[in-house]
């Protein structure tokens, strides 16, 4: 029985996973680009959902919200700053993303201070579910049924419309995007908002689970890279699949081998480099 | 980009996040009496590091204004990043390249144990917060000092009253951080519970670097305990309460943590995860002793906030520091550490003492209650102290041999 709530577990915490590594994966694929303020973005989300239920809005409106705000300035940065750097080698990618990162986390500190905070779920999903002596919130399980719904949005949205289509082919050729008369700069800021949007919204998500706390972009994006380089760079469906190994892994571990639970994922990580190169699904 | 080249850069650009900052000196001059701070500034443990750097900031403004034995007083900020080697490191430097003597700080064990090995080599002086009992036991050495009462203190001043209150809940279980600190909370612990006929039916280890403790409450509520006990600190602890609380454990068992950070970690949790809820503490603003309320009053009147454990820490660890400096008449480390042994002082927990054979402080320490939201007179008003007292072993016990 305690591995079926560990592997219940898992995917709950594989699906969040997912959430935050999928807009970095589509980021990389269609620009290139390796954003390392993706876990800034995801901190930001959180502090902006809990910013906004302390301002007395209500749980489901501050999601939206939190994910939406920072997809804007996720989108104004963009066209501010970044895309003067696309076709700069990866590491002025790496500085500005990483100065980014660092300011996000810094005027976090100055708004709301170094130490976090706790983040109440919705009253409606505060309870817990109980098997036998089993217990299992109401939140974590909504929260697996939403990723899920989610997931087959975005894959609706990047495998079955124009839209995803058009991204698709930009991550192949951008030139060749540009030539068939679409606006390849404002494909990039959308697709760069999505990301950051996602990471956003996992970050709103993490909150009522996780608290916040100014440090955990950094934590997040750690883990972001990890499910990247298993699923594949740029393989939405490799993100899908790594987020739930990573998350099953890591639950699962901690009652087989609870010291070495953070560091299996890592491990995992590293067999699957050593097995195909690429990641599970990935192209490059 | 290559798969290879992307690893590459991305481990490079994660530990360029992780750790931003390195040594932050105010204001220190070569002729200066510096007083430093090794903290982990970055990592898990920053929102403890950034108090703390605050109480010895704003010790060394108070001595005597800035100024002891006729020098300048600054204060040196050093991020230790909640790693040993790279206080070490770092400790080295700021010893090297700035001739410091005085330490205040640690926070951590692992890395306030090799820091103290590290001072005492180069004969500086290091005053530690930090929690395992080695640090005043079997590698206790001349040149550190311990403010904080050691893990075997923080156990029997929390779980013996408890068991004393609570004498049917007899199993319980473990969530423990695999390093020095918590198998020091965890063998201390077990003590207790062989000696009371406590049943103890599981424990779960966790690494230093964990965030998601899902899974050690799920391996808990399958071991169906009486109380659970979580040995882990700071930032681990309230992902651990928030996480048990979420899965409903507070109407299942009654909840201990042996180890709380203070006031910073009930603003953290709020009081709805903290209230019913048995904290074992260091400080508490609401210690009635005259030193404390002199203290308290100063924080609210400087920063506009209670004092919280780190920053109450820090601030007594390094006014002892200054006062040892100015009774030895040098801030030469034997010097100071002759001058602080032995001394007894009004401190923030009452009337405090620096035992000389082991180097540790003698204060109490507390057994707080989390109350409900209602129930709080005022914003800081989290919890009611429930027990207070002084458990020690011997400097034989702890086999402390000076070195």
């Amino acid at each position: 029985m305690i591995y079926l709530f560990q592997l219940m577990n898992g995917i709950g915490l594989g699906m969040l996973y997912f959430l935050l590594a999928v807009g970095l994966s589509v980021i990389f694929g269609l620009l290139h680009f390796v954003n390392f303020a993706h876990g800034a973005f995801y901190l930001l989300g959180a502090y902006l959902c809990y910013a906004l239920l302390e301002y007395g809005i209500d749980f489901w409106g501050a999601l939206a919200l939190s994910a939406i705000i920072v997809a804007g300035i996720a989108a104004l940065v963009e066209a501010g700053l970044l895309k003067r750097i696309y076709r700069m080698d990866h590491m002025y990618h790496i500085v500005a993303t990483i100065g980014l990162a660092l300011m996000i986390q810094e005027i976090v500190i100055l708004i709301w201070g170094p130490i976090g905070s706790s983040v109440a779920p919705p009253k409606a999903l505060s309870g817990a579910m109980m098997i036998g002596h089993f217990i299992y919130p109401e939140y974590r399980l909504f929260l697996i049924g939403f990723t899920a719904v989610l997931a087959v949005i975005l894959w609706w949205i990047l495998e079955g419309t124009r839209l995803g289509a058009v991204v698709r082919a930009g991550s192949e050729s951008t030139d060749m995007i540009s030539l068939l008369g679409y606006d390849i700069n404002r494909i990039n800021t959308a697709v760069f908002a999505l990301g950051a949007g996602l990471a956003a919204l996992a970050g709103a998500l993490a909150a009522p689970i996780r608290g916040v706390d100014p440090f955990m972009g950094v934590e997040a994006l750690a883990v972001a890279f990890v499910v990247v380089v298993i699923g594949g760079m740029g393989s939405y469906t490799g993100a899908l699949i790594a987020g739930l190994i990573v998350g099953i892994v890591q639950s699962m571990m901690t009652t087989i081998w609870p010291a070495g639970a953070s560091l299996a994922i890592y491990i995992a990580m590293v067999l699957v480099v050593l097995i195909m190169p690429r990641g599970l699904l990935g192209r490059a | 980009m290559h798969r290879r080249r992307f690893l590459l850069l991305s481990s490079i650009a994660s530990a360029s996040l992780a750790a931003p900052s390195i040594l932050r000196v105010a204001h220190a001059a070569d002729d200066d009496i510096i007083v430093a701070a090794p903290l982990p500034m970055s990592g898990a443990f920053a929102a403890n590091g950034k108090y703390g750097s605050m109480g010895t900031a704003m010790a060394v403004a108070v001595a005597d204004a800035g100024s002891v034995l006729g020098k300048k007083l600054s204060y040196l900020e050093i991020d230790t990043e909640g790693r040993p080697a790279t206080a070490v490191r770092k400790v080295q430097e700021a010893m090297e390249q700035k001739k410091v003597q005085l330490f205040a700080g640690g926070v951590l064990s692992s890395t306030a144990l090799a820091m103290g090995e590290e001072i005492n080599k180069r004969q500086g002086i290091f005053f530690t917060t930090a929690g395992a009992d080695e640090i005043t036991g079997s590698k206790c050495n001349r040149s550190t000092f311990r403010w904080s009462v050691p893990t075997y203190g923080a156990i029997n001043e929390t779980v013996r009253p408890l068991i004393a209150q609570m004498p049917k809940a007899k199993r319980w279980y473990t969530i423990t951080p695999k390093y020095v600190f918590g198998e020091g909370l965890l063998n201390a612990a077990k003590d207790v519970f062989k000696e009371k006929g406590i049943e103890h039916v599981g424990n779960s280890y966790h690494s230093l670097d964990e965030k998601e403790f899902s899974g050690y409450i799920t391996n808990a509520v399958a071991a169906q305990p009486d109380v659970l006990l979580i040995l882990n600190f700071g930032s681990q602890s309230s992902a651990t309460l928030r996480q048990a609380v979420s899965f409903g454990l507070k109407d299942k068992m009654t909840i201990l943590l042996a180890w709380a950070s203070g006031l910073e970690q009930f603003e953290e949790l709020g009081a709805d995860v903290s209230d019913g809820i048995y904290f074992g503490a260091q400080y508490w603003h609401q210690i009635d002793s005259p030193f404390n309320k002199q203290f308290v009053a100063k924080v609210q009147k400087e920063k506009g906030i209670n004092p919280n454990y780190s920053l109450a820490g820090a601030y007594i660890i390094s006014k002892l520091l200054i006062e040892g400096t100015k009774k030895a008449g040098s801030a030469d480390g034997p010097a100071v550490a002759k001058a602080l042994q032995g001394m007894e002082y009004d401190g923030l927990t009452g009337k405090e003492t620096i035992r000389a054979a082991d180097h540790q402080v003698i204060k109490n320490y507390y057994l707080l209650k989390g109350k409900a939201k209602s129930a709080m007179k005022d914003k800081d008003d989290y919890a009611d102290i429930i027990n207070s007292g002084q458990s020690f072993l011997s400097p034989q016990d702890a086999k402390c041999t000076m070195t």
